[in-house]
């Protein structure tokens, strides 16, 4: 018994920083209606900046966000305005522009192989931080402390995103240019603005995700692809869009792969997960918290 | 926009020219078309593979050429196979009938080696195999293919010698084993093996757990093998599992008595960095090690290192001495005829000479193609004082002078 709820813990913990890693992904397909393909790229050059920033100046590894916040920001904003809003410009009459798919597919393959070729295929983690292989001891059970401040801020980044969307006037832009780009554009929202915005925000949470999983993860170049494809899969859970989903589904994944293989083989786990993609997708597209019919 | 496309395309051809004329050959060339991983999943072990043979031929080059051919140079032509098996075929395609190649080398991945070493023998262009390890690549009854590696089988089967003569060394009694392995070809084969040898040597399999090699989060496996509690560990990763899985059995004390090693993961440089102190006391199987007692080894590991900026590793050193058992094959062939290059391989007992910084005494090749001689050693991870290093322990010929392995583990 304790060792299920010992599994369960570490799977809600795992499961918010998958969350996380996907909030951002949510946040842009909510305002653009695109699936950024390169979201995963985005999470391992967030890595990377935390990678980067921990080692140079030896801090704790979440004060690497004053850093990495601003810096992942101005990424994404750049890259969005100066990659992407060609296309969108380009194909203005269509509303989900399959094109621009493509061209975040190619941003991914650019990223990841240039990061190949600038930081090499080494495997890297950073060997003395605060948070490195702490745990908690419970009684017999042993709760991972960078997994925990994973959780944390997970939930202090949903929260904060939400409060922003709802509360600031920047925050009601976005949710109008997502209900509606046209009648947007016509109360005075420059639609390609607030694209800028929202990629930029959707690449700053994935900068949070990258803080949370340099403590206890390793960083290389192709690590965006493992955690590209749990995105996915957890947006389509947790309905298009949504923040509280995106957290939730992360978290259901996570304890599916954690108690799971207490009863099976873990790759079992990873079937059942597909499984429950696919049962998604069948019966409830929208997904648990999305939006039935699309407006 | 398309003036910048003209001149890509045209500074392209440019430098395709230079490069034909560059390679005009002056002499007599032998070709050999090498297919390696150098993008995808393995392009690190790709390159690693590229770097020991370019330096080998280079020496080769050096020292006048294949003397009988009246000095010709060796000519390496490079496919990359993107760890993909069907580009493995066509690059071999394309190597034989385009470029004509005298002879092919490569591929790393077995899953690539083993298709091309049929279009190797349907061709009948001789095939040098440096470290593909799947068993199956020298049991086709092919008379072109030749390995250089120890095979799959031998890797499980010196593990368990390892472990029987642990035991009878430091007088500990190991009755439970945990086998915990990647779920590819690779991982899957060394369990079978180990399940074989589990049963002849009556250890009780107490934890059989394959995972994926891509999972994000190992902790559940290792709460499944601290549960088991099995005396020993048998593990077969790739290097971000393995690092992983390393770090996270720290977090969780898990501590058997000893955790084997299967290469691979375990063997990459960047391994030992990434999962520091965590790592210590691991055994681990190679071919060969830098500490390794053979004249000209450290000599051939500082030259390396001193041009790529690391040590050579076991696969390194098979894709090195593999291109002086080609010089040599060669030398005596005195043709580049495939078919002559063939018999002259067949032929090969190769016992100096550059290649010898093998951890063995001679490379020959039994019927089926296979080094005979191929042996692997046992490394221990420890701290002696200059940092982390691999320890050769076993066999105890090999073993570092001086060095007493730490088993069980404190």
């Amino acid at each position: 018994m304790i060792y299920l709820l010992e599994d369960a813990i570490n799977g809600i913990l795992m499961g918010s920083i998958y969350g996380l890693a996907a909030l951002g992904l949510t946040l842009i397909f909510g305002v653009l209606k695109v699936i950024n393909f390169a979201h995963g790229s985005l999470l391992m050059v967030g890595m990377y900046a935390a990678y980067w920033a921990v080692l140079l100046t030896g801090a704790h590894p979440y004060l690497a966000l004053v850093i990495v916040l601003p810096l992942m920001f101005a990424f994404g904003y750049l890259l969005q305005a100066v990659v992407i809003q060609p296309i969108f410009k380009a194909e203005r009459e269509v509303r989900e522009p399959i094109t621009v798919i493509i061209v975040t597919t190619g941003v991914w393959y650019i990223l990841d192989n240039l990061a190949l070729l600038v930081f090499g295929p080494q495997y890297r983690n950073i060997q003395d931080n605060p948070l490195r292989g702490k745990m908690i001891e419970a009684g017999e059970m042993l709760i991972s402390v960078p997994k925990l401040w994973g959780f944390c801020a997970a939930l202090v980044t949903a929260a904060l995103v939400w409060l922003f969307l709802q509360k600031t006037r920047m925050g009601r832009a976005v949710r109008a240019t997502s209900l509606d780009r046209d009648a947007a554009s016509l109360q005075g929202i420059n639609p390609y603005r607030i694209y800028n915005i929202a990629f930029g925000l959707g690449t700053a949470v994935a900068g949070v995700a990258g803080v949370a999983l340099v403590p206890f993860y390793n960083v290389f170049p192709t690590v965006g692809v493992l955690f590209d494809i749990k995105c996915f899969i957890i947006v389509v859970l947790g309905g298009l869009g949504s923040i509280g989903g995106a957290l939730l589904g992360g978290m259901i994944i996570g304890v599916i792969e954690s108690v799971g293989p207490q009863f099976m083989t873990a790759t079992w786990t990873e079937a059942i997960v597909y499984g429950l993609f696919l049962g998604f997708l069948f019966l409830r597209p929208s997904g648990l918290f999305g939006v039935k019919y699309d407006w | 926009m398309k003036s910048y496309r003209i001149l890509a395309v045209s500074a392209l051809c440019c430098g395709l020219l230079l490069w034909t004329a560059a390679e005009a050959p002056a002499q007599a060339v032998v070709k050999v078309g090498n297919i390696l991983p150098l993008s995808g999943p393995s392009a690190s072990v790709g390159l690693q593979n590229k770097q020991a043979q370019d330096m080998a031929v280079q020496e080769i080059n050096d020292a006048g050429g294949i003397k009988s051919l009246g000095g010709a140079k060796i000519q390496m032509l490079y496919a990359d196979s993107e760890s993909k098996p069907e580009k493995g075929v066509a690059e071999a395609e394309r190597f034989i009938n385009t470029e004509k190649v005298h002879i092919l080398t490569g591929a790393w991945n077995s899953a690539v080696s083993y298709p091309v070493s049929a279009v190797a023998e349907r061709y009948q262009i001789p095939f040098l195999v440096p470290v593909s390890v799947a068993d199956k690549i020298t049991e086709q009854g092919f008379k072109y293919v030749f390995r250089i590696a120890a095979k799959d089988s031998w890797w499980t089967r010196d593990q368990f010698a390892f472990l029987k003569d642990l035991q009878a060394e430091f007088n500990t009694k190991v009755s439970t084993l945990a086998f915990v392995y990647e779920n590819g070809d690779w991982g899957k084969g060394f369990a079978e093996g180990w399940k074989k040898h589990a049963q002849a040597g009556g250890y009780k399999v107490v934890l059989d757990e394959p995972y994926p090699s891509t999972a994000t989060d190992l902790s559940p496996v290792v709460q499944k093998i601290k549960r088991a509690n099995p005396d020993v560990l048998l593990l077969t990763s790739n290097a971000a599992d393995a690092i992983l899985l390393t770090n996270t059995m720290a977090e969780y004390k898990v501590k058997p008595k000893a955790i084997i090693a299967s290469g691979g993961g375990h063997a990459d440089p960047s391994y030992l960095k990434a999962a520091g102190k965590n790592a210590r006391h691991l055994f681990d199987i190679v071919e060969w090690e830098t500490d390794v007692n053979k004249p000209g080894a450290k000599e051939t590991n500082e030259k390396f290192k001193k041009l790529f900026g690391y040590n050579l590793t076991g696969e390194s050193v098979d894709a090195y001495a593999a291109m002086y058992v080609l010089a040599d094959a060669l030398e005596r062939a005195a043709s580049t005829d495939p078919k002559a290059i063939r018999d002259a391989l067949a032929k090969t007992r190769l016992t100096k000479g550059p290649a010898m910084i093998v951890g063995y005494d001679a490379i020959e090749f039994d019927e089926s193609g296979q080094n005979k001689h191929a042996a692997l050693v046992m490394v221990q991870v420890n701290d002696l004082g200059k940092g982390l290093e691999r320890i050769t322990v076993w066999p105890k010929a090999s073993r570092r002078a001086g060095y007493k392995p730490v088993f069980p583990i404190p």
